[in-house]
């Protein structure tokens, strides 16, 4: 039980994708220009993530080891279909947003990586877990990064669209820093993120004893 | 010569699961998909050039076949109905014709008895600025109250000249249809 829940906690923390293995960048970058952007697209990956992990785990033993990367991508591919046209169909919105990011999941690598590191080798419960831990990760980074672009960029939080405009949380004289809706304003914005997650991992082992 | 087999039997089976899969889903969200595309692309322009109907113009659409293109398949017309009471006093159908960039799609409005009650472009990818000059409602508002009995000509915006001609062509690609199928519009 212990070691299932360790397999969910680390990729909340200590390898949470875009942030420690600075996987994944191109979604991370590109679709981040608000916070609900962010969310989408990190669950649209964190469902494909779980049934890959799920479903590679569950093949394992009877993918020959010569075809299972074709294997896999099949696997994935499939479920990246599948989070198309739901969200086409319920989501219209966020899926014209997304747009090419969408499709381009198949080719994330933090989804083929796990499959390959992670479900490949370990059963199906643990894999789960796996899959769950990185996903939530990787949606909350997309989250906070793009909320922290949106607050700056256009002075607002969780907006969807005309019809939802989430809040409108700067005061009235606030002229919206346009540069972190474009794209070197997202690298500028990861870069902070990083050093402070350093920053923090630093202290922590200082007081810890150099552990 | 085992292991090759194992390996082409496991991917067939994987592919065509998968395969499987996907077609199923694709057949349960078709229709959500198709509705969803008309109301974020299409409605706005509807909304514009019909008014006063109590019924959803989009839920009520129909589809009559124009045609068929070269590979035989049947070209289909959308036709969103304006009712009142049941009883259909415009409809509003989409022509399309050739801008200065790419295809412009204009929705028109047609009232019962043979006026266009209004235009609005559906899309266009005109250059901003200057093209894009004919989705104003200074030039859509010249298609206003014309008779839909023959081409219809109108003063096209100076600088514009190709792509007022587009809206123009469109225009006139759907007062086609209306007056080839008066009998089942109304």
């Amino acid at each position: 039980m212990v070691s299932i829940r360790s397999e969910f906690t680390k990729g909340l923390w200590t390898v949470i994708p875009p942030f420690r293995l600075v996987l994944g960048l191109c979604p991370t970058l590109a679709v981040t220009t608000t916070g609900i952007n962010g969310m989408g697209m990190g669950l649209a990956t964190t469902f494909v993530l779980i049934f890959s992990n799920l479903f590679v785990s569950l093949l394992r033993r009877f993918i020959p080891t010569q075809v299972r990367i074709a294997s896999f991508i099949v696997i994935i591919a499939s479920f990246v279909v599948i989070v198309e046209l739901v969200m086409q169909a319920y989501f219209y919105q966020l899926f014209k947003v997304l747009g090419i990011f969408i499709p381009l999941i198949v080719v994330n690598c933090i989804i083929l990586g796990r499959a390959e590191a992670f479900a490949s080798k370990n059963n199906p419960l643990r894999s789960l877990a796996d899959g769950l831990g990185i996903g939530l990760g990787f949606t909350l980074s997309l989250l906070v990064l793009g909320s922290i672009r949106e607050l700056l960029g256009a002075g607002t939080l969780l907006y969807y669209s005309a019809t939802a405009p989430g809040f409108h949380v700067m005061w009235a004289s606030f002229e919206p820093f346009a540069f972190m809706l474009k794209p070197p304003g997202a690298f500028v914005a990861l870069g902070i993120l990083l050093a402070f997650m350093n920053l923090i991992s630093q202290i922590q082992a200082q007081k810890g004893g150099g552990r | 010569m085992r292991d090759i087999i194992r390996m082409m039997v496991i991917l067939t089976v994987i592919g065509a699961v998968s395969g499987l899969t996907l077609s199923v889903i694709h057949g349960l969200t078709k229709a959500p998909i198709e509705y969803q595309t008309i109301k974020f692309v299409k409605e706005p322009a509807v909304k514009k050039v019909l008014t006063g109907y109590d019924n959803d113009p989009i839920l009520d659409r129909t589809k009559i076949t124009v045609g068929t293109d070269e590979r035989g398949n049947p070209i289909e017309l959308v036709v969103f109905p304006a009712k009142k009471n049941g009883k259909t006093f415009a409809v509003a159908i989409e022509g399309q014709g050739k801008g200065f960039h790419g295809t412009i799609g204009v929705m028109v409005g047609v009232s019962k008895d043979g006026k266009i009650t209004d235009i609005g472009i559906t899309s266009h990818s005109e250059t901003p600025g200057i093209g894009s000059r004919v989705t104003e409602e200074a030039f859509t508002s010249r298609f206003k109250g014309r008779p839909v009995t023959g081409d219809i000509q109108v003063d096209g915006i100076s600088g514009a000249t190709y792509s007022s001609k587009g809206v123009m062509s469109a225009v006139n690609e759907a007062l086609t249809s209306v007056r080839k199928f008066k009998q089942e519009l109304f």
